[in-house]
């Protein structure tokens, strides 16, 4: 059993190595990345109906085990910065104009050269999964020690190392308040969020480095200022594949930052859409919306469980439980696809949020939720 | 020598030696306010991720091994005075420390 609890959370791991053999093997397989992305949303969806809890030993103690998961979570950090590499090395064939053939090296068959439709299936590739990549840079950002800095150096691979600071001293504090811009409220669209998630999180993480810079008596034009120096971390990307690609590899790159930012916020978006929170009530499960069918579990690294890690935002992932918070029923691939359609999301989202004024909301919470129905908004 | 041992272990957390003293013990790795909570000591708290500040504590004597930067939360004068966060701390040494508890161990309410 605790082996199989352990093993369980490879599947991004393994996944992104697939993905990076694929991009290097060339030809249609730079698409696998894609491929198992689309994979995995069909099986995500064949699984919804099984959830399952965490499981324990007869002591109660969870049978993760902490010294393996930080080894595979820090093992992350360089699995991300070789996909950038590999997609970089492609983009340098490409504007080079290698010539297509095949090819060995060290006795691994590869094709040498790529085509600009296998260009786009690599860069697509390398855009979903380090935007899934968020799930460890979340999971680390908890950890105060050297956890919170590989966090921070993960999600610089996608421009957001201000995602590290804005998660745990505003999305974790403000959560369901207007204040907290990682709460999507009714209404608003995935594509919107992502903008204003965005933005409102790198303002937070800029405010908060200049208060505590203006309280030390520093200016903020310092390497003191994390908002500036994890903006800095991201540098390396940049120049990696303007080197390799020039305004091509510019533009490779916006791509991949672009969609794994847009994978970010929709799991933002997915993890507290129109829940709301009266200001002076504090946090509680009710705050969330839980994805926890079997699937969505493993390969999230259980961050569907929101409810519980909101309440106990210490806890380590694999004892993280079911506590009853609001469920979507879905896994977050499967949600993911409605959230790409407004109004199909709105429908589907409707019905739970009629069901959350009714048994989980607050008297102070129904009246602002009826102040977004008095504009004409349900959900 | 057993106390050579017992010094990797876990430290020992006076709370409130002036007024109503409670006795608590911290494994190494955990933080003060995980011990408090699991002891049933009522420590208040609100994230326990370090953002609100609720959980705030002043420390006499000891050292505390801090698992966050406090200027985030906390102000210069706090930081000087010795405030730290419960959440964030963990015990380096044993520690005498004053907080506003909310309820203590065998309290009835």
């Amino acid at each position: 059993m605790k082996l199989f609890v352990n093993a369980r959370y490879l599947i991004v791991p393994i996944s992104s190595l697939v993905t990076i053999y694929g991009i290097f093997a060339g030809g249609i397989y730079t698409w696998i990345g894609v491929f198992l992305f689309g994979t995995y949303t069909i099986i995500d969806t064949l699984t919804k109906n099984i959830h399952l809890r965490a499981e324990k030993d007869q002591n109660g103690d969870s049978f993760g085990i902490k010294e393996f998961q930080y080894v595979v979570m820090y093992f992350m950090l360089p699995v991300f910065i070789l996909l950038q590499i590999v997609l970089a090395w492609r983009l340098f064939q490409f504007t080079s104009g290698v010539i297509i053939e095949p090819s060995v090296l060290s006795g691994i068959n590869f094709q040498s050269g790529i085509t600009l439709t296998n260009l786009v299936g690599a860069t697509l590739s390398t855009a979903l999964w380090a935007g899934l990549g968020i799930i460890y840079g979340h999971e680390l950002s908890h950890n105060k020690k050297e956890g919170f800095f590989v966090s921070r150096l993960i999600m610089a691979l996608s421009g957001a190392s201000h995602f590290t600071y804005a998660h745990v001293y505003n999305h974790h504090l403000d959560l369901g308040h207007e204040d907290d811009p990682a709460t999507a409220p009714r209404g608003r669209n995935v594509y919107t969020h992502t903008w204003l998630s965005h933005a409102g999180q790198s303002k937070f993480s800029y405010d908060l480095e200049q208060e505590k810079l203006a309280n030390q008596g520093k200016s903020i034009f310092s390497f003191d200022n994390k908002w500036i120096v994890g903006y800095l971390y991201s540098l390396p990307s940049v120049f990696l594949f303007i080197w390799s690609g020039g305004a091509l590899g510019l533009l490779a790159l916006i791509s991949v930052w672009s969609v794994s930012n847009f994978l970010l916020e929709a799991l933002n978006f997915m993890g507290h859409y129109g829940l709301i929170r009266s200001p002076e009530k504090p946090v509680e499960h009710r705050h969330s919306w839980d994805n926890d069918n079997v699937f969505t579990s493993w390969f999230f690294i259980e961050i569907g469980r929101q409810g519980d890690h909101h309440v106990r935002g210490e806890t380590y992932f694999w004892e993280l439980d079911d506590v009853g918070a609001p469920n979507y029923g879905i896994g977050y691939f499967s949600l993911f696809v409605l959230t790409l359609i407004p109004s199909l999301f709105r429908r589907f989202v409707r019905t739970l949020l009629d069901d959350w004024d009714k048994n989980h909301a607050t008297e102070q919470e129904v009246a602002i939720a009826n102040k977004f129905k008095e504009l004409g908004i349900r959900s | 020598m057993l106390n050579f041992f017992r010094k990797n272990k876990e430290q020992v957390a006076e709370i409130n030696t002036d007024t109503e003293p409670v006795i608590l013990t911290v494994e190494k790795g955990k933080t003060l306010l995980n011990a408090a909570l699991r002891s049933g000591i009522g420590w208040p708290h609100k994230c326990k991720v370090g953002s609100c500040g609720t959980c705030k504590c002043l420390i006499l004597s000891g050292q505390i091994k801090p698992q966050i930067d406090f200027s985030y939360v906390l102000s210069p004068k706090d930081i000087a005075d010795g405030y730290v966060l419960a959440c964030q701390s963990e015990l380096k040494s044993d520690i005498k420390v004053d907080v506003k508890l909310i309820k203590k161990l065998g309290d009835k309410k």
